[in-house]
């Protein structure tokens, strides 16, 4: 079998390349908004964020609705519990997630645990069915990426500005509270387009790794956002055909293509910097040049 | 009423951390054009004084910016606040071209480019500070000095009548600094007004026609002469330990 041949057999009956469709869906959005959680230092939050939707998804399932409105106010409930909490002084912001996940993911457990019939089915929202993806999920997964990526796109520099500097934002007029509370709805839109391809449990593997990749090998925003989406539509697309023809669970399967990515990064920025001369970390090199100063 | 010239007017200013009264009952005001030095250790409450006047932290009293009483956030756009070092990301993924033109945003709306006539203002408040060359470099690129000068010229593409300085020449060497207070000097006779935070007494008597020195309030508000003799620096300081502060 070509190369070709063994890259594109996959994609000769209708499901799968349906699936593929999917994942690029996610490929391009999840790197986008995870370019944000990344620079912010809000991997936690994704991680949480993704855990706690489950409370969602199981009580959307309970009481007949929709999963993806489940899923989408379980993530906003979650960011601005968060948010509420940080409020008191001294409880820091990765204590306030913790919390609001154990509550929000315990919560999720329980819901299930009141309904056996639900458990089977539920499965598939924790570790991704791609493959069973349907006409209907492509059609929402489409409008909520292209909701999230106007988002996006009218609030690039703003995100820009309250990620670096959001005293100097504040100050010149941005309303820094809603442009995070925007934050807050695209990642909860990202868990969501993710349930049906890596799944709950994995999403932030789309959300944080092709993002922290391309942190490493970029210098500006938009070419971070770039590689990162380029990363993530090379995992979806790699890791699907790889799930294909080793028989492995997709899911899994594109999250280990991505932190293979990340490792590639990881790799090129080390001999970049021993090249440059410099430091490994240039975070730790300019806070100890600091200290010493 | 508030004199034509007063750019900063500051009334009764206290600001409390829980029971921990971290500034009380300052008070003062700037004239347009004056670089004045804040001086006082660690603790003093420098920091939290910027960032009261800056709307960060909460405060009781009267801040006046242009004769306009500060109640909102946009009563505060004319201010500029460049914080220490190490409160900002320097490895931040954005250039410096990115970085200053952000001081324009307070003239646009929501998602609105900035056009050529912004992208001129910040090419201008790049070539004042020295930096006309370096706008397309990455912020992690640039040395100290040159990172503080680029924060300097967001804040005159801000036009913002008052820059509020937190310790913005620590980390730089000594040409560095010189350069820096030239350009100090250079920005306030023509118009602009500067409140610099430092600890260096020396440098604040050498280069600074004025020195706030606080400690949790105001003690000494004067020429150098004055503001900085022993009695003051003792007050401010503490007994003894200003002389090492002096060397």
């Amino acid at each position: 079998m070509g190369a070709l041949s063994w890259l594109t057999e996959p994609y000769h009956s209708a499901f799968m390349r349906h699936a593929a469709m999917v994942a690029v869906l996610v490929g391009v959005l999840a790197p986008t908004v995870g370019v944000w959680v990344v620079l912010r230092r809000l991997a936690y939050l994704g991680d949480a964020m993704s855990h706690g939707t489950l409370a969602g998804v199981a009580g959307a399932y309970l009481i007949g609705a929709s999963i993806t409105v489940g899923a989408l106010a379980a993530g906003v409930t979650m960011g601005l519990l968060v948010a509420v909490l940080e409020r008191q002084r001294r409880v820091s912001e990765d204590s306030a997630i913790g919390v609001v996940e154990t509550l929000m993911f315990a919560s999720g457990v329980i819901l299930v645990s009141r309904n056996d019939s639900i458990g089977v089915d539920l499965t598939h929202f924790l570790f991704g069915q791609i493959v069973t993806a349907t006409r209907h999920d492509l059609a929402v997964n489409g409008l909520l990426t292209l909701v999230a990526l106007l988002l996006v796109g009218v609030a690039f520099r703003d995100l820009r500005m309250t990620t670096f500097d959001p005293a100097h934002a504040a100050q010149v007029g941005i309303p820094v509270g809603a442009i995070g509370t925007v934050l807050i709805v695209l990642i909860s839109i990202t868990v969501v387009v993710s349930l049906s391809t890596v799944g709950l449990l994995m999403s932030v593997a789309m959300l944080i790794t092709p993002a922290a990749a391309a942190r490493l090998v970029t210098h500006q925003v938009p070419t971070m956002t770039v590689v990162a989406v380029g990363i993530g539509v090379a995992s979806a697309l790699g890791g699907l055909t790889l799930s294909y023809h080793f028989s492995t669970p997709p899911g899994p399967t594109i999250a280990v293509v991505t932190v293979g990515w990340f490792a590639l990064a990881a790799g090129w920025s080390a001999i970049d910097n021993r090249r440059s001369g410099k430091p490994r970390d240039e975070t730790v090199g300019r806070a100890m040049a600091a200290s010493e100063g | 009423m508030t004199a034509p010239d007063v750019v900063l007017r500051v009334d009764d200013l206290t600001v409390a951390y829980g029971r921990h009264r971290a500034l009380e009952h300052v008070s003062f005001s700037v004239r347009r054009g004056e670089l004045a030095a804040v001086i006082g250790p660690n603790g003093a409450g420098k920091s939290t004084m910027f960032r009261a006047l800056s709307g960060i932290v909460k405060y009781s009293g009267n801040v006046e910016l242009c004769g306009v009483h500060c109640h909102h956030r946009r009563d505060r756009l004319v201010c500029a606040y460049i914080p220490q070092r190490s409160d900002i990301d320097l490895d931040f993924p954005i250039t410096v071209d990115q970085l200053v033109l952000s001081g324009r945003r307070r003239f646009l709306r929501l998602g609105q480019r900035p056009g050529p006539a912004h992208r001129g203002a910040a090419r201008d408040a790049l070539a004042r500070v020295g930096l006309a060359d370096l706008g397309a470099r990455p912020l992690a690129q640039l040395s100290g000095g040159q990172a503080q000068r680029a924060f300097l010229a967001r804040a005159l593409a801000q036009e913002a009548d008052l820059i509020l300085l937190d310790e913005a020449l620590s980390g730089v060497d000594q040409p560095g600094v010189d350069g820096m207070l030239d350009l100090f000097s250079q920005l306030c006779a023509n118009g602009a007004t500067m409140l610099v935070a430092t600890h260096d007494l020396a440098l604040a008597r050498r280069r600074f026609t004025r020195c706030i020195a606080i400690n949790r309030q105001v003690i000494a508000d004067g020429a150098p002469a004055e503001a900085l003799d022993d009695r003051a620096l003792e007050a401010t300081f503490g007994s003894g330990s200003y002389r090492s502060a002096v060397a």
